[in-house]
């Protein structure tokens, strides 16, 4: 007899152990109170920006407001200590808001930001101290009229500005009927002045973009444009990988060239290279079953194709429904990103959960995930042993070390209530290195470049990406676990291909690292 | 944006497409008073396309709504016609529906937004916050057009009591036919796979509900016309086989040979009727769209298009419950499991396997009693042309007939890969069967 139980496949998963960490929720104490507010347009968004914008190298907060008004919170906690932020005014309270993300896009130095809103999408200007201003006018940005859901960028060779690519969603006029009306994506390219962007070419079709990510998918030099659509509202639509080459017109990858035809609610996109790979496997969030799409061959002497496998089943990557509570409905999946929560080496997925509205045949007390990535790139759910299995509508989120202490801490955007934030307080987290890159030039952020990491017979490797998730990303400090390691061997492969020499750097530092320099400690 | 002018230039089987349009660009605000008919063709092309997007929404769950849809349309406008019967008495529990009162007068399109107003909230009241929007602001757009069209506020108001009246009955009745609670999106918390070579296997590793099979008990359901799931029984499928010599081993090499050399006109037939759930009106949503547009193209009289709405939402949905019951007692491997096992290991069909057992093919069983329900109807041959799938990319496809039609849906299954030809043309004869309780229902006085 063959008997299927539905429920409990982690189960199937469980029998290796792991270092299970454990995150402490101090949303009261943090300061941050912020909700993402109103009705049927903020039933997606809720985006979560995290990076520093007074230099100070604490990551601060840019949350999505929705209907109430964004917020931009300063990170006051201190080294190892509480988390703690205060709200402050920066130029950036707009209402409307469904997610942020943070780049240097004028390549001053200081952190810009993204504002998508149900609305026009507005580029705002760092002026240092966390202070913002309108930058759409000075920077030639049509920032239409859309319900703006996704985001990336990228710099293509050469250009000194970078290409902004801006999802859109179903058209808000259509509320009565919004099935398969779809608006367009689109492509802001740097103007010929030099001075900010074209005229936007449209990414036709669109199929209702709820993540877009820039991604160097075959390590060709030329990333490409990953969209993941929302198959609720458009029709003959599909997954998208465009082809984004410079001086050419975007084009779809097609059925030919390998790319397979997938539909899904598709709601975020996270990037991670497993130990030892050489390109990036990309993991789709969605409602009940997700996706961990892995290359399937590559062979030295041939380029690759972009045909996937999806993997999450064989690998653990489960999040199709609750694995805690009573609540047995199929999941709805939101934020997704790899960070490395107990420093082992590996990294590991956090996926934000939450009932899109009210759907009955959805769970409605759907835990966030946290899948520990085992040796043999498996995974193992954690989330409620390890502490962040709360049941809100959670939407965006970010991971990153918010009191520098070397262990990855959370924030958590929610749908009509409080945003939540926990600290990592795992006592047994392995050793850690921390790196900024400073690029010169105008990609300040060197977004395009490559991390690597040598520990003994393992690498691992990074794509410095903007983009992605849902609504909202992070940028700084790129951490990364050294399990027991006290160094590590380090380089990095520049956006304009320049490969740095290996370096050894000690493990618990926080490091910038710029072309032709060695490692600068930033933090004592 | 669709404006009232590009509507009004289409000439054939426009209307239909443009109230489509209309809901899709938002710009459904009735100006002045809505007749039955625009009341129908609303409420209805919104349930297709709420078909599509609540993800319960399977092919037999979609066929059991637009049976309900149907009968209370018919139901609201036979209360008020001298030309129709009452179906109650005639379907399987269906008692007598609440009498309008004597002498009085309705507004029709009144009573039928409000019939049909409540039994969509009723089956749709899992859909999701988009769908629970366009069903409001429907509502909202008849009842503000309907105080313009020159009915007293008293027939109004009688008007809308009793179409809520009649919508209340109906939801009753539905209530106790088996089919109204869908859990875990149709697949059993638990199941147990029948032993053997020959039984249903998952075809799909990828999704995790589908593990085990949709909807195992639909077969018991009560049906609407036809006494029960069992009344059309199909013989055997070929014993299975995996002799190549055998009639069954013989069979799947005609699917697995097909599929390899499939022509571009197979595979438009494929896609065209591929009509899969999430991303289709279903099959049974499939027929209904054609009827909307001959009702649109033929200018048929509202008694007409309920009549023909109602006998063909029940056909449907007894035939997906007849199939449903065949299916489980025969429990048959797919064409995919088979021909994997021991033809070919990489073997991909050109539309993907749904998740439960072959035999009989569940469009071929619908669109039989279909097709046959309809032929009764407007007769056969009646060309027609269906833009159903338009918007999805697909050519509109020109038909003789509804039977013509059938036979293509059907064939289209051997062409996707999905069925062996036994399912197909026995499954049609299914349909034919259970198509005949329909055709018996009284509906003319």
């Amino acid at each position: 007899m063959i008997v299927f139980l539905v429920a409990g496949t982690t189960l199937l998963y469980a029998a290796e152990p792991v270092s299970v960490p454990l995150f402490q929720e101090e949303t009261a104490q943090s300061g941050v109170t912020s909700v993402y507010a109103g009705d049927w347009q903020y039933m997606v968004g809720g985006g979560a920006a995290a990076f520093d914008c007074n230099g100070d190298n604490f990551p601060d907060l840019a949350l999505a407001g929705g209907e109430d008004k964004a917020s931009l919170y300063i990170n006051n906690s201190k080294r190892g200590g509480s988390l703690r932020f205060d709200r402050v005014e920066s130029g950036i309270e707009l209402t409307g808001v469904t997610g942020v993300y943070p780049l240097d896009i004028d390549g001053d130095g200081t952190m810009d930001l993204i504002v998508l809103r149900v609305g026009e999408a507005v580029l705002m200007r760092g002026l240092g101290e966390c202070r913002f201003e309108r930058a759409n006018e000075a920077w030639h940005f049509d920032g239409g009229d859309a319900w703006w859901t996704s985001f990336s960028a990228t710099w293509e060779q050469g250009a000194r500005w970078p290409t902004l690519a801006l999802g859109a969603y179903i058209d808000p006029k259509s509320a009565d009927n919004p099935w398969g009306s779809c608006t367009e994506n689109r492509l802001f390219r740097p103007n010929e002045q030099g001075n900010g962007f074209a005229t936007p070419l449209p990414l036709k079709p669109s199929y209702c973009a709820l993540s877009m990510l820039f991604t160097d998918w075959n390590r060709s030099g030329t990333p490409s444009l990953r969209i993941s659509n929302d198959r609720e509202y458009y029709e003959g639509g599909q997954e998208q990988l465009w082809r984004v080459v410079p001086g050419e017109t975007p084009r779809l990858y097609t059925d030919a060239e390998g790319w397979k035809f997938l539909k899904i609610w598709g709601m975020g996109i996270a990037s991670i290279v497993f130990p030892n790979d050489t390109y990036p496997s990309y993991f789709l969030t969605s409602m009940s079953d997700n996706k961990l799409q892995v290359l399937k061959s590559s062979t030295a002497d041939a380029a690759p194709t972009p045909v996937y496998k999806d993997v999450a089943y064989d690998r653990g990557a489960v999040a199709y429904r609750p694995y805690t509570g009573t609540d047995l409905k199929p999941s709805t999946a939101w934020h997704a990103q790899f960070e490395d929560v107990n420093n082992d080496g590996l990294f590991d997925l956090f996926i934000a959960k939450g009932n899109v509205d009210r759907m009955p045949d959805f769970a409605a007390q759907d835990p966030n995930n946290l899948l520990l990535q085992r040796p043999d790139a498996t995974f193992q759910e954690v989330g409620d042993v390890a502490g962040i299995a709360s049941f809100g509508a959670a939407r965006g989120a970010a991971l990153a070390d918010f009191n520098l202490d070397g262990k990855i801490d959370l924030v958590v955007v929610n749908r009509r209530a409080s945003a939540k934030l926990w600290r990592n307080v795992t006592a047994e987290a392995g050793h850690f290195i921390a790196l900024r890159l400073q690029n010169d030039g105008p990609n300040r952020d060197a977004i395009g470049a490559w991390i690597e990491v040598k520990r003994g017979d393992q690498m691992i490797r990074r794509e410095i990406l903007s983009g992605g998730g849902h609504a909202g990303g992070v940028n700084g400090f790129w951490h990364f676990g050294l399990d027991n390691a006290k160094s590590a061997d380090i380089r990095v492969i520049w956006p304009d291909g320049t490969t740095a020499p290996w370096q050894t750097v000690a493990a618990d530092q926080f490091y910038r690292l710029r072309p032709d320099q060695r490692p600068f400690p930033l933090v004592p | 944006m669709v404006s009232s002018r590009f509507c009004a230039l289409k000439i054939t089987l426009g209307k239909f497409f443009c109230v489509l349009a209309l809901l899709t660009m938002g710009s459904v605000v009735p100006a002045a008073a809505a007749s039955a008919e625009d009341v129908l063709h609303k409420w209805l092309s919104l349930s297709l396309s709420l078909i599509r997007h609540t993800p319960t929404y399977t092919p037999p769950v979609a066929s059991r709504a637009l049976a309900y849809l149907g009968v209370t349309a018919y139901e609201s406008v036979a209360s008020g016609s001298p030309k129709l019967r009452s179906l109650s008495g005639q379907l399987n529990g269906l008692n007598a529906l609440p009498a309008r009162e004597a002498g009085r007068n309705y507004d029709e399109a009144v009573v039928l937004d409000a019939a049909l107003a409540g039994v969509m909230r009723d089956l749709f009241g899992n859909t999701g916050p988009s769908g629970q929007q366009a069903i409001s602001r429907l509502e909202d757009d008849f009842k503000k057009a309907a105080v313009t069209g020159g009915s007293s506020s008293e027939t109004l108001t009688r008007s809308e009591a009793y179409g809520r009246a009649v919508a209340k009955h109906i939801s009753d009745w539905a209530e106790g036919d088996g089919g109204g609670t869908i859990e875990n999106m149709g697949f059993p918390w638990t199941y147990e796979l029948t032993k053997g070579p020959e039984h249903w296997v998952p075809t799909n590793p990828l999704a995790r509900q589908q593990q085990v099979p949709l909807l195992p008990k639909w077969g018991e359901n009560r049906p609407f016309a036809m006494p029960a799931g069992t009344s059309c029984p199909l013989p055997p499928p070929h014993p299975y086989s995996e002799d190549p010599s055998s009639a069954f081993y013989k069979e799947a090499y005609e699917t697995y040979q097909t599929a390899k050399t499939l022509t571009p006109e197979q595979k438009t037939i494929a896609f065209f009727w591929a009509d899969d759930a999430m991303a289709s009106p279903t099959p049974a949503g499939h027929w209904v769209s054609i009827v909307l547009q001959i009702a649109e193209h033929d200018h048929l009289s509202l008694e007409k298009q309920v009549d023909a709405l109602a006998r063909l939402g029940i056909a449907m949905a007894d035939a997906f419950i007849g199939c449903w019951h065949e299916k489980y007692r025969y429990d048959l491997i797919r064409p995919l499991t088979y021909i994997r096992r021991l033809i070919s290991p990489d073997w991909q069909p050109f539309i993907l396997t749904p998740p439960f057992p072959e035999y009989p093919s569940g469009h071929s069983t619908q669109s039989g009693a279909a097709a046959t329900v309809l032929a009764a109807i407007f007769g056969d041959p009646y060309p027609f042309s269906d833009r159903t799938r338009e918007r999805d990319g697909a050519v509109p496809r020109s038909f003789n007939g509804f039977i013509d039609a059938a036979k293509e849906a059907g064939i289209s299954r051997l062409y996707g890969g999905i069925h062996f030809r036994a399912a197909i043309e026995r499954g049609y004869e299914q349909g034919k069967c259970i198509g005949g309780y329909a055709i018996a229902l009284k509906t003319w006085l």
